[in-house]
This record gives structure tokens, sequence and C-alpha cells, in this order.
């Protein structure tokens, strides 16, 4: 169950288009991604009825055809990714904030309800920890179930790591591996515009091209946006 | 933009295709950022309209919406190919406000052309994929015309089957090299010019007239 719309708590498979036009279920478009391994959120999916209204309207219901994504040749393969061994497990939540961030600010946020649970370091199997880990950046992301993004949010998301003037990305390497890799996962399957830093952006063309809707990614965990293009038009002389 | 927009568009589609033959094309100016596409656009448009598409600027991404002229008259030959010229932002795969600092651009300028630089590349692939019936493509003469984009873009075009003319531009500079991209698109006919003195437009308009007309 690798994406969750944040709105009403309907799950999608790993690769799956459904999505793609907004949440066919309340018609929003903003999604959280939980990696392979995560736990299934048990309550999401009647916690939050609140629908969004500025999505747009559920289309086509494509079935999930992960394999039909094209691949371009300047992504990870999927052997890049790092293995659950090889990363480290942080007790302040998964989501790592850049510098500048308070360090608890995400688990501050969460429900309380589900605070001991983040709390709880379990360290029994790797993939245990793996699971505690999640849990701790779902947590943190119901806290805004009710929200949808919007275009000054993802002006926002920007900022606030241009305030402390993030260096570069090998720096977050060390301290985001997390962060790190689900972007690398998000890549892998259909992220089309990635915001490396503000004002620093990679476009991967050809899912610009397959695509009649374009992908923003966030740095935020797991949390990422679905434009549609019916703003646009050609501007007339 | 569900279901109706999508059926919507399968009909225009089909009226389109049932009505080409009376409606102008329309050309999308493809290419790199600052390679004179631009540039290019407002010859044409002041050389048949008089009037300017857009602004040009040496600073890469000055386009950052689509621009169409329609109606462009072309007379070749004793006869007339009507055009609509889409002028698109430049194609690229990485946008780097630190690229903008060098002209004399604030930081918080830079990040914001860096934006919407993106969202125009976003755009013209757009376009591309839905909304023009054949490509200008335009490369800077004097730059190695060996690139990703370029590739990928040349690829695109040809699997659309769309009618491709290849401009290598800057013809006026020293390091210009037309041969260079010919060599890299020998399937496609290369027309060398400069958009920006005017040399060569004779040509240029004979070929368009010849591949869309």
């Amino acid at each position: 169950m690798p994406h969750q719309c944040t709105s009403c708590g309907r799950t999608f498979p790993d690769g799956s288009k459904e999505m793609l036009s907004g949440c066919p279920d309340c018609g929003g478009n903003k999604f959280q991604f939980k990696p392979a391994g995560a736990t299934e959120d048990a309550g999401s999916g009647g916690e939050t009825g609140r629908a969004s209204g500025s999505a747009p309207e559920a289309s086509d219901r494509t079935p999930p055809a992960p394999d039909d994504q094209p691949a371009p040749d300047d992504q990870p393969a999927p052997d890049d990714q790092p293995a659950p061994d090889d990363q480290p497990v942080p007790d302040d939540g998964a989501a790592d904030p850049t510098p500048g961030t308070p360090a608890d600010a995400t688990p501050a946020d969460s429900p309380p309800s589900d605070a001991p649970a983040s709390a709880d370091p379990s360290p029994e199997t790797d993939g245990t920890e793996q699971i505690a880990d999640r849990s701790d950046e779902d947590t943190a992301q119901a806290s805004a179930r009710s929200e949808v993004v919007s275009p000054d949010e993802l002006d926002r998301a920007s900022r606030e790591v241009d305030a402390v003037d993030t260096p570069e990305p090998p720096a977050d390497d060390e301290t985001q591996p997390g962060i790190d890799a689900l972007r690398d996962e998000l890549n892998d399957q259909f992220e089309s515009i990635r915001i490396v830093s503000p004002g620093q952006y990679e476009l991967n063309l050809m899912e610009l091209y397959d695509r009649q809707e374009y992908i923003i990614s966030l740095q935020e965990d797991g949390r990422y946006v679905i434009e549609m293009p019916d703003a646009w038009g050609i501007q007339d002389e | 933009m569900g279901l109706l927009t999508n059926l919507r568009d399968s009909i225009s589609r089909v009226t389109d295709g049932l009505f080409a033959a009376d409606e102008p094309k329309r050309i999308g100016i493809y290419g790199p950022p600052n390679a004179g596409k631009t540039t290019l656009a407002n010859r044409i448009a002041r050389d048949w309209t008089g009037d300017a598409v857009g602004p040009e600027s040496h600073i890469p991404h000055e386009t950052r919406r689509a621009r169409r002229k329609e109606g462009v008259e072309i007379e070749r030959n004793g006869r007339t190919v009507t055009i609509d010229i889409v002028d698109t932002p430049g194609v690229t795969t990485k946008v780097d406000y630190k690229e903008f600092l060098d002209h004399d651009m604030e930081k918080d300028d830079a990040v914001r052309r860096s934006r919407e630089a993106t969202e125009g590349v976003a755009e013209a692939m757009h376009w591309l994929r839905e909304d023009v019936d054949g490509v200008i493509y335009v490369l800077d003469s004097t730059t190695d015309p060996f690139t990703q984009v370029n590739t990928m873009l040349i690829g695109i075009i040809e699997s659309q089957d769309l009618p491709a003319l290849i401009l290598a531009n800057k013809t006026d500079l020293p390091g210009s090299d037309v041969q260079q991209i010919a060599n890299a698109f020998p399937q496609h006919e290369t027309i060398p010019l400069s958009a920006l003195e005017g040399d060569n437009m004779d040509e240029v308009y004979t070929k368009i007239a010849e591949y869309f007309g």
C-alpha cells in the first residue's frame, strides 16, 4: 500500500495510475507515500472524511500497470535503493528535518494517540525497526490529512529550506537518508519534476511528455502533488 | 478535467483531422534554452505580419510560457502558406537559479524565474504531445548538439511523425559549426541561418512552405 489519499484514506497499490487524476473517492490530490514494508494504517480509512475542494475530478480509472512506466536513463535503478539495513534509525522520527527546522516539529504535530508507538524504538529486527520508523512518518503526516496542498504550500515548502540555505544534496545524504531513499523510490515510479532545492529542479522529460498531468514532488517525506495542466494555455499575441 | 474533457478532446481531434486541410498548421518552435527560438519567432512574425511574438534576451529561459502568433501568411513561389507559430520555452532537464545569478539577478528573482522556467518546460512538453502539427527545431550552431535533450526531443518528434525542420542558428557568430549539427541529425535537413541578422531567411521560408504548407 505505497500510496494513501490524505483526505479519505483510500490506498493505492504501487504504480497505480488511478490516483493520477485525483482520488476517485473524494477528489483529493494530496497523497502520502508508504514504501513497501510499512505497516497498514488500520484506522486510516475512516479516520477523516473531510474532502478537499480544490482537487480535480476523478476521471480515468486505469487499472494499475506499474510495468509500463517509462524508465528514464538518468534515474536511479531500483537496485540502487539502499537496503533497509543501511538506514540508520533516527530516534526523533524518520522525517529528520533540514537544519533550522525544529527537530521535534514533526512528532509534536502528531495525534497523541499514536505517540507511544512512535516513541517505541522496537529494536527487534531490521524489518521491525523499519516499520516503527515508517509509522513515525505516517503519524506525522496524519495531522495534515484535512488539508489540500496549495500552490502557496508548494512555495512555502521550498522557502522553509531556503531560509536556512541548505548547502548541497550530498550534505542531505548524511542527515536525511530516509528522505533520500523515499525520493529515489518515488523517482522510480513517476516523478516528473523534482525539487532538488529551492530554485533547483530536475525534469523528467519523458514523464512530462507522456502524461496529461504532471507531478511535483515536495521535499517532505512521501508527500507530493499532482498538478493538472487545465490552467495551461498558449498565450496569443 | 475528466471524462467530458477527454471526450471533448477526442472529438476535437477527429474534427481537426476532418478539417486539417482548411486550417493553418500549428508549428511549434522547439529547442534548448538560448538557441534563438524567440528571435526566430519574432523574425518570422515581423517579416510577415509586422508584429513581434515575445521579448528576446540573452538570459536563458526568457520565454517561460508558450506564445502563439496566429495566421502568419508566408508567400513562396506564387502561393501562400498560412501557419500558426508557437514559440515555446526552452527545454532542459535541469533548471538552476544559480545560472541566473550570473546575469545580475537577485536571488529571489532568480529562484522565481527558475520555477517559472520549470513550469514552462512542462508546458512545452505538454504542447508537443497534443497541440503542434509540425516542429521547427532551433539549435545554437556554436554549441554541441549531442545532448540528451536534443536526442530525446528529436526522438519524440520522429515518433510522432511530425514534420520537422532543423535550423542551425547563430551563423553570424565566430564559433558556428553548421556541419556539426547536420552530422548530429543526418536523417533531417539542416538549414543554417542567423535569426538575429536575418541571414538566409529566404531559404528558411522556402523550407517552411515546403514542410508545413
